[in-house]
């Protein structure tokens, strides 16, 4: 019983960086309907920046700013450059997929011929612990759910309560309606990808913290959580991206209590191929 | 140059060559997009790894998996081949649904890194993520201390390359066949190949099966050649590999295939052998930027040249030679159903000069007369006049047909008959059910009450592509060519009986099938002559004008010798110079004993085509008569103009 | 509209105009125009390019040969953004609010080019324009049936007081006692107001009831126009409305 409770624990965790990493993610595909799987691969660029900072002795969460600017400027670009001229085009989804693939190789094979192969780890401390019975947290670890809770806040303030973000929910929504009552749509989205830009490198980082040593590959499997995450709330939907990442990353950790800890994965493998078998507009009804 | 180098290097082509082989006639010939591929390389890998090794204990323990049965060769790599395919079963249900394109293939994806993940984590499954080790060569069992002999290693490489050949050749035989076409019809627009009676997911399961099998074999040679497997040879990345290598070689053509092995698997292997290594980089430098370079070529083809190097070939279909219809036969086609019955001439206009020009203004034979039948026609028509005689049978009958859509009737209690030889028109304002009750009646959606009765048979239940082959075809509105496939070849992809469409037809060769395709292609030749685009024979139909591509899809239609078309708004969107032709084609099509029920909204042409014409309301029949009949009748107008 | 709102008319001129999706052209050598004050309706059967042809004029559509001036300003293929902040309200026939987003937000999003603080007093005006969406502002727009959706819809372009209103099938899918109220009350009020009006509908005679002038399109042309009370006396308007071979009054051989 204590193990479970400490497993919500590192649940929690878990959860936070996959709720960061799930809503950029779904709003990317929400405003212009792709799927981009280089995600992966700018988190763990952002992480790396955050790493270069850090070898300079300056605190992580410093880099981690650095992390979040260049992933942000790193997003638009290949939202600008390389998706939309394609769209233009025409270009199927699979194509689309394969593109992204691509990139997804240019980027984290790019980190790796600069870092190296070798796995590193941030020069930080961990903070005091806390435990609350077998509930047992570093502060770290907490100050990770902290940000977890402000961003998701904050991603909800921005979409109920800005133009911005209704303008971004608008554009998801019904893009030619949207130019046909002013919004020049083409800068929401460049806004939307600097946003979710942003959050893939907050997300990155703060993977890289939690997951203590990392490489240019750490990332890989994580991807295919974020996927679980945003197809179990259905893919667009932010709110359903955040409940599907508080599932996932509870279910994997407390999974773990269960069944060998290298499997703990499996739950959330099995969850995305069940919803795309089943339901792929995901568990919630209608959108927020 | 070594020896040995050559051997490397001709093994690992021939192996990587049979591997870009089965991902194209997944990806590329028949539009499966597997984002799993190399599961089946690794699983023929293992297959040939568990069969060959002895068992566990044989070589002290020290490493565990299921299997070691020692078997001799060819057994392993047989057993490769097998387990390649029957990995690929599982992955035919996630074919099965219609999913969006990007999302099965992410659902892919994830299978492939789980199943790695897997087999990763499973030590005493496949020995985890140390791999299998001392995998025994062909013939000659284990020897792990001393190389085998170099006349050894040419034989292996020659029976490699053998190997690569025989797949070649295979898959060349069932790509270049009716089947294939089929395949590639699927690719084009699977939605069409379906309503056409294709079996969408028989053949994409023999595709995945196929494609399996050969990455299985290839899998399986290559663990005896290098005598290790782990599943670090299997990430990811390396099905992006295999799909960079088709991509860039030419998706579709089986040299672009090899071509592609051997640029991208083998060719970066080569390069990174000349450049120069130092000791102040990074030992992983040159592998990174590798995958970095293959990015970028993915993405740079994409863009550039999205063919590859070698596109996918046209496949030109000779058109045979001048096709006359001899005096007194009937224009090629049909196979002679009821004779064609007595026509009012009023009812009846062809363009007054009798000559017709074509599409892109080069003048065509003149249009059939409608007495071109010879004797077959007209036994005293002369006394008709008007209506007053019905021109035939009852065809096609709609009974009581209802259809509702949560609630809300599309269509209700509709009641009407086609009779034989006519080309009768169906109207009516924007939202009446036309199209839906044509829908109806083609089988192509389910009705809700009622029933539809052809030929005196009820097919209510029957599925569309089952009334085609009686005789019963629709055709559809929106743009449903298959763009990369000739015209020629889209006409005969719509014939339903051919001995090449099916697998094993297919592995029959020409000689099995090959009376039924000239059958078709001269068929398909007499059917252009009478539209007059044998020009256009061997155009990709995506390179055709709008208002020629109607007239593929009506030819296409004609492909399955119908007695009864249903047309759905043919003359959309074309120039009324085109419309007026393909109107007098319809015209003469029925005089030759056809009938047709027609769809549209351009109601000049009903008015000079015609009769009779249906007008529906509100998805019910509100009167029927000719253009001019209903035109004066007050109710018709109301619902027009009330809307 | 209550009086008190002044609006500026711009009017429309459509001179020309051939369009279409890639391919062959849906409509070819279209004119038409209208003026402030007026209602101006677009009749015809289903496929004749009616909403094609309001679509090339928001910039939805390519147009390929032709001009498109609004308030005398050429505004031809622009960005649909553009031509929206030019002055233009565009009602499109079928995806015609955001079904996510709230009643409030959509007309939020209507009002999306206004000054902030303006923006709560517009919504109360539309509001009681269409009191019937004031009881339910906070639903999102995609579970409202379709008798409010067309208010909603009309509601949006409200928002922004355009100069000129091209609204496609407003009363589709509508009971036909509620379709013709919208008309009388609502689209014939815009004119009222100082708008300019081009309307595209199915049903033609409740239209022509509060049109100025009409334009009868057929197989991509204009087929006929005239004022109401001429084409209703006109033979010709009902064959070529029924495409008979009629001849366009006063115009080229077609």
């Amino acid at each position: 019983m204590s193990l479970f409770i400490a497993a919500i624990g590192f649940g929690l965790v878990t959860a936070s960086v996959l709720a960061i990493a799930s809503v950029g993610f779904t709003l990317q595909f929400g405003v212009t309907d792709v799927l981009n799987l280089a995600y992966g691969a700018i988190m763990i660029l952002g992480a790396f920046l955050a790493y270069l900072v850090n070898g300079h002795g300056i605190s992580v969460w410093l880099g981690m700013l650095v992390a979040i600017a260049a992933c942000s400027v790193v997003s638009v670009l290949l939202n600008g450059v390389i998706y939309t001229p394609f769209q233009r085009r025409g270009a199927s989804p699979i194509t689309m997929v394969i593109v992204s693939l691509g990139m997804t190789l240019i980027i984290e094979f790019g980190v790796e011929a600069v870092a190296g192969g070798v796995p590193v780890s941030y020069t930080m401390g961990n903070g005091p612990t806390f435990s609350a019975g077998s509930f047992s947290l570093t502060g770290v670890q907490l100050v990770i759910i902290a940000i977890a809770v402000i961003v998701m806040l904050g991603v909800h303030a921005l979409l109920r309560y800005t133009k911005l973000g209704k303008a971004m929910r608008a554009t998801a929504a019904n893009r030619t309606l949207a130019r046909n009552c002013g919004i020049r749509t083409g800068r929401v989205i460049a806004a939307t990808w600097a946003i979710t830009g942003a959050l893939c490198g907050l997300a990155g980082t703060v993977f890289a913290i939690d997951a203590g040593s990392f490489d240019a590959t750490s990332t890989d499997v994580f991807l295919v959580l974020i996927l679980a995450a945003v197809f179990l709330g259905g893919p667009g939907k932010p709110y359903g991206a955040m409940l599907g990442a508080l599932v996932i990353g509870l279910a994997t950790e407390v999974s773990a209590v269960f069944i060998p800890a290298d499997y703990k994965y499996v739950i959330a493998f099995v969850a995305l191929l069940v919803m795309l078998g089943v339901r792929p507009t995901g568990l919630l009804g209608e959108a927020l | 140059m070594n020896s040995f180098y050559m051997i490397n290097l001709l093994v690992y082509a021939a192996v990587d060559a049979m591997a870009c082989l089965g991902l194209n006639q997944q990806f590329g010939v028949a539009g499966v997009t597997n984002f799993g591929f190399i599961v089946f390389q690794a699983a023929g890998g293992y297959a040939a790894a568990i069969l060959a090794m002895p068992p566990e204990s044989a070589n002290g323990g020290f490493q565990s998996y299921i299997g070691g049965w020692n078997l001799p060769f060819p057994l392993p790599w047989i057993g490769a081949a097998v387990a390649g395919g029957l990995i690929a079963l599982p992955f035919v249900f996630l074919f099965g649904r219609r999913l969006r394109g990007d999302f099965a293939a992410v659902a892919l994806l994830a299978t492939a890194v789980l199943l790695n993940l897997l087999v990763t984590n499973y030590r005493p499954f496949l020995n985890g993520d140390a791999g299998l080790s001392l995998i025994p060569t062909p013939l000659r069992g284990q020897n792990m201390f001393s190389a085998e002999p170099l006349s050894y290693q040419w034989g292996f490489t020659a029976g490699t390359i053998l190997l690569a050949v025989g797949v070649f050749a295979f898959l060349r035989r069932l790509t270049e066949s009716p089947y294939g076409r089929s395949l590639r019809a699927m690719r084009d627009n699977d939605v069409v190949a379906d309503s056409l009676g294709k079996n969408l997911l028989s053949m994409r399961a023999a595709m995945l099966v196929t494609g399996g099998a050969v990455a299985g074999l290839s899998g399986g040679i290559l663990v005896t050649y290098i005598t290790t497997w782990s599943p670090a040879a299997w990430g990811y990345a390396e099905t992006v590999v295999l799909f960079a290598a088709v991509i860039i070689g030419g998706a579709g053509n089986q040299w672009g295939a090899v071509l592609g092995a051997v640029l991208v698997p083998v060719g970066f292997e080569e390069v990174t052998r000349y450049i120069p290594t130092s000791n102040n980089l990074p030992p992983n430098l040159i592998p990174s930027l590798e995958w970095v370079a293959i990015g970028v070529l993915i993405i740079g083809f994409l863009w550039f040249r999205p063919q590859g190097v070698l596109p996918e070939r046209k496949r030109v279909i000779r058109v045979a030679g001048a096709v006359a219809a001899p005096a007194g036969d009937r224009t090629a086609g049909w196979r002679g159903w009821a004779k064609p019955r007595v026509v009012s001439p009023e009812t009846r206009r062809v363009e007054g000069d009798g000559q017709q020009q074509n599409a892109d203004g080069a003048t065509a034979r003149p249009a059939p007369q409608p007495d071109a039948g010879g004797g077959e026609r007209a036994r005293g028509d002369s006394g008709n006049s008007g209506s007053a005689e019905p021109a035939g049978a009852v065809v096609l009958e709609a009974v009581g047909l209802s259809r509702e859509f949560g609630g809300v009737h599309a269509v209700h209690e509709v009641s009407f008959s086609v009779r034989q030889g006519t080309l009768t028109g169906l109207i009516g304002p924007n939202g009446a059910g036309k199209s839906t009750l044509l829908a109806m009646l083609a089988g192509t959606l389910p009705v809700s009450a009622g029933n539809v009765v052809y030929l005196g048979d009820d097919v209510t239940s029957l599925a569309a592509f089952r009334r085609a082959r009686m005789g019963l075809v629709r055709t559809f509105q929106l743009a449903s060519e298959f763009k990369r496939l000739t015209v020629m070849e889209n006409l005969v992809s719509s014939v339903q009986r051919n001995r090449g469409d099916s697998f094993f037809g297919a592995m029959g060769g020409r000689r099995y099938w090959g009376t039924d395709e000239a059958a078709a292609v001269q068929r398909a030749s007499a059917l252009l002559e009478r539209f007059g685009l044998t020009d256009y024979a061997n155009s990709y139909a995506g390179d055709l004008s709008g208002g020629q591509r109607r007239l593929v899809e009506i030819m296409r239609a004609l492909m399955a010798e119908p007695r009864m078309l249903l047309l759905d708004e043919p003359m959309a969107g074309v120039h009324p110079r085109l419309a007026r032709r393909i109107g007098n084609q319809l015209v003469a099509l029925c005089a030759e004993g056809m009938t047709i029920l027609m769809v549209e909204h351009e109601l000049a042409i009903m008015d000079e085509f015609c009769d009779p014409v249906v007008v529906m309301a509100e998805g019910a029949v509100l009167a029927e008569g000719t253009m001019q009949q209903l035109r004066g009748r007050q109710e018709v107008v109301e619902a027009y103009l009330v809307g | 509209m209550s009086a008190d709102v002044t609006l500026r008319g711009l009017p429309l001129r459509a001179e020309g105009i051939t369009a279409g999706y890639g391919g062959d052209p849906v409509i070819r050598g279209i004119t038409v125009s209208a003026d402030p004050g007026q209602v101006v309706s677009l009749v015809g059967p289903n496929g004749s390019g009616k909403s094609t042809l309001l679509k090339s004029l928001v910039g939805i559509v390519r147009v390929s040969s032709g001009t498109v001036t609004v308030g005398g300003r050429q505004v031809t293929n622009m960005a649909p953004e553009e031509i929206a902040r030019a002055g233009v309200g565009y009602v499109p026939q079928v995806d015609d609010v955001f079904g996510p987003l709230t009643v409030r937000e959509n007309l939020e999003m209507g009002g999306y080019l206004l000054p902030r603080g303006e923006v709560p007093g517009r919504i109360d005006k539309v509001l009681t324009v269409f009191p019937r969406l004031a009881g339910m502002v906070g639903r999102s727009a995609g579970k409202l049936s379709g008798g409010e959706r067309k208010m909603l819809a009309m509601g949006r372009v409200l928002m922004l007081d355009p100069g000129l209103f091209l609204l496609d099938e407003p009363t589709a899918n509508l009971a036909p006692a509620i379709a013709v109220a919208l008309l009388e009350e609502h689209v014939r009020g815009l004119a009222a107001s100082g708008a300019a009006v081009l309307i595209v509908e199915q049903r033609a005679k409740a239209v022509l009831a509060i049109s100025d002038r009409t334009y009868v399109l057929g197989g991509g042309e204009v087929r006929m126009e005239g004022t109401p009370a001429e084409l209703s006396v006109s033979p010709e308007f009902v064959e070529s409305f029924l495409g008979g071979r009629a001849r366009p009054v006063g115009s080229a051989e077609g």
